[in-house]
């Protein structure tokens, strides 16, 4: 494994650097602030130069190492062996108290190491598989279609969060899920409530709780009266059988609606933000298809929204670029510091659509990289054909400096886009 | 160069793939998935060479390192 070696019995443990006992205050304290709104924290481009595995200090007071790197973050996620992912295991790192409380109350196979996780994972993921997904497309496009007919028709300025990057994955959603689109807003809110930096643990906790209770009913509904929807098909296939029980899904259907409504609406956000302000970008997605394909994988590697996952906890003691991790220690996989790594992509922080395919880590990596990815991907793609070629003269409403961005939450974007266009 | 000499050999490990979907994704020619469980179904064995920028992506991009190209049969000296 690259640059990774288990620690052997012989090799002095002393000449290894590692976290001081007892060391405290010289810690950097973990997480960053962002100086430029469209960069990670400027500290992931320091540490990726001098100390790609960094050790900080959280808000428990709890140490905890940054990982950097491109190559050492795929060679991590890669090693299931040596690196647990298994959610409320101690020594596994939290940004928030109230996420201790989230990550000891997960139950679906996004907190659980193999073989239990590819056991239910596999229950799944058809649903979210290239062919599957491939057949969505025109009911995907479509619902973008008809999200802008409205926009167009209600007239600028609009704010393109609420009346698009909201609604568009959550109609998506919807419709492959089999929950009802009225559902939507109380679906957000405990995707924000399990995301949020500032929120109680005892919200965090209730939020998590009411959703998967609102899919073990929608279970007992698709039971009565199945539909042609990802419930109703993991009921017929593995729930009637007795593989899965009902609340077992509902735990993991919990998962996949938090999922699916909020991180492609930040990355729409973002997205859109980012070909606005470039006019040669947007004239290269405008012209070509395959331009708008290359765009999104960039965009998803510059924003790379989610912040403080995948997580992990050594297994064993293990030297990782000369620095010493002891087993039981918890490690942060930054996949926006990795993203960044002119080690892999040359002028890091340059949008640049003939980079080779897609070598981003924004989905993770590994046996827990993103089961939607698929579905983001066209998501995404689909939205900002659509915005090209419906409000061609699109444009920002308001100074970039008055946009607020969500330094509030642990899956990066932005709160509001205030957009204009010459109306008809 | 014909036959198998112009070919490349894959291989895939069911057990550890995970359905993520990126060989179907870059090499649709050469990978499928199941229709049950979404895990990699390879179409072909032996793709032609022609392919192999969009297998060896296929390779690099899998998340639970589960495709392996082999060196195909040494074609004729140069």
């Amino acid at each position: 494994m690259l640059g990774i070696r288990p620690v052997s019995v012989q090799r002095p443990m002393s000449a290894l650097p590692s976290v001081p006992a007892g060391a405290g205050p010289e810690l950097p304290r973990f997480p960053f602030a962002r100086v430029d709104p469209l960069a990670p924290p400027p500290e992931y481009a320091a540490a990726r130069e001098a100390q790609p595995i960094l050790p900080v200090r959280l808000w428990n007071g709890e140490r905890a190492w940054l990982v950097t790197r491109h190559e050492h973050v795929r060679a991590i996620l890669a090693d299931d062996r040596r690196f647990s992912g298994r959610f409320g295991q101690p020594g596994f790192p939290t940004v928030t108290e109230a996420r201790v409380v989230v990550d000891r109350g997960e139950r679906a196979f996004v907190g659980m190491d193999n073989p239990d996780h590819d056991r239910y994972r596999r229950m799944v993921t058809q649903e979210f598989s290239v062919p599957r997904m491939r057949a969505l497309e025109p009911e995907i496009a479509a619902i973008a279609d008809r999200l802008l007919d409205r926009m167009i028709a209600d007239g600028p300025p609009q704010d393109l969060v609420r009346a698009f990057a909201v609604r568009f994955p959550s109609l998506v959603m919807s419709a492959l899920f089999g929950s009802p689109y009225e559902d939507h807003e109380f679906i957000i809110g405990c995707a924000v409530a399990r995301h949020g930096l500032t929120q109680t643990p005892g919200h965090a906790e209730r939020k998590a709780r009411e959703l998967v209770a609102y899919v073990r009913r929608l279970v007992d509904r698709k039971r009565e009266q199945p539909g042609d929807d990802l419930v109703s098909r993991v009921v017929a296939e593995h729930v009637l059988p007795g593989r899965l029980t009902a609340d077992e899904f509902a735990e993991i259907g919990a998962m996949i609606l938090r999922a699916g409504h909020d991180t492609t609406t930040n990355m729409i956000g973002m997205g859109t933000l980012l070909m606005l302000r470039d006019p040669v970008l947007r004239e290269r997605m405008r012209a070509d298809p395959l331009e708008i394909r290359r765009a999104v994988e960039e965009f998803l590697r510059v924003v790379s929204p989610v912040q403080f996952s995948p997580r992990r906890v050594a297994r064993v003691d293990v030297e990782i670029a000369g620095t010493l991790v002891r087993a039981g220690e918890g490690l942060f996989l930054l996949l926006a510091s990795a993203n960044r790594d002119a080690a892999v992509f040359p002028a890091p922080d340059a949008i640049d659509l003939s980079r080779p395919a897609a070598r981003h880590l924004a989905f993770g990596d590994g046996i827990h990289q993103c089961l939607g990815q698929m579905l983001a991907r066209i998501e995404l793609q689909v939205a900002f054909a659509a915005l090209l070629r419906r409000l061609p003269d699109l444009e920002l409403a308001v100074p970039f400096e008055a946009l607020r961005f969500k330094d509030d939450m642990q899956i990066y974007g932005v709160h509001e886009l205030p957009v204009r266009w010459a109306a008809a | 160069m014909s036959g198998a000499a112009g070919r490349l050999a894959v291989r895939v490990d069911e057990h550890r793939c995970v359905g993520a979907g990126q060989c179907v994704w870059v090499a649709p020619q050469v990978f499928d998935q199941r229709a049950s469980d979404g895990v990699v179904v390879l179409r072909d064995p032996h793709p032609p060479h022609a392919l192999e920028p969009y297998v060896r992506e296929a390779a690099a991009l899998c998340p639970a390192r589960a495709i392996r190209i082999e060196e195909a049969p040494p074609s004729a000296p140069e």
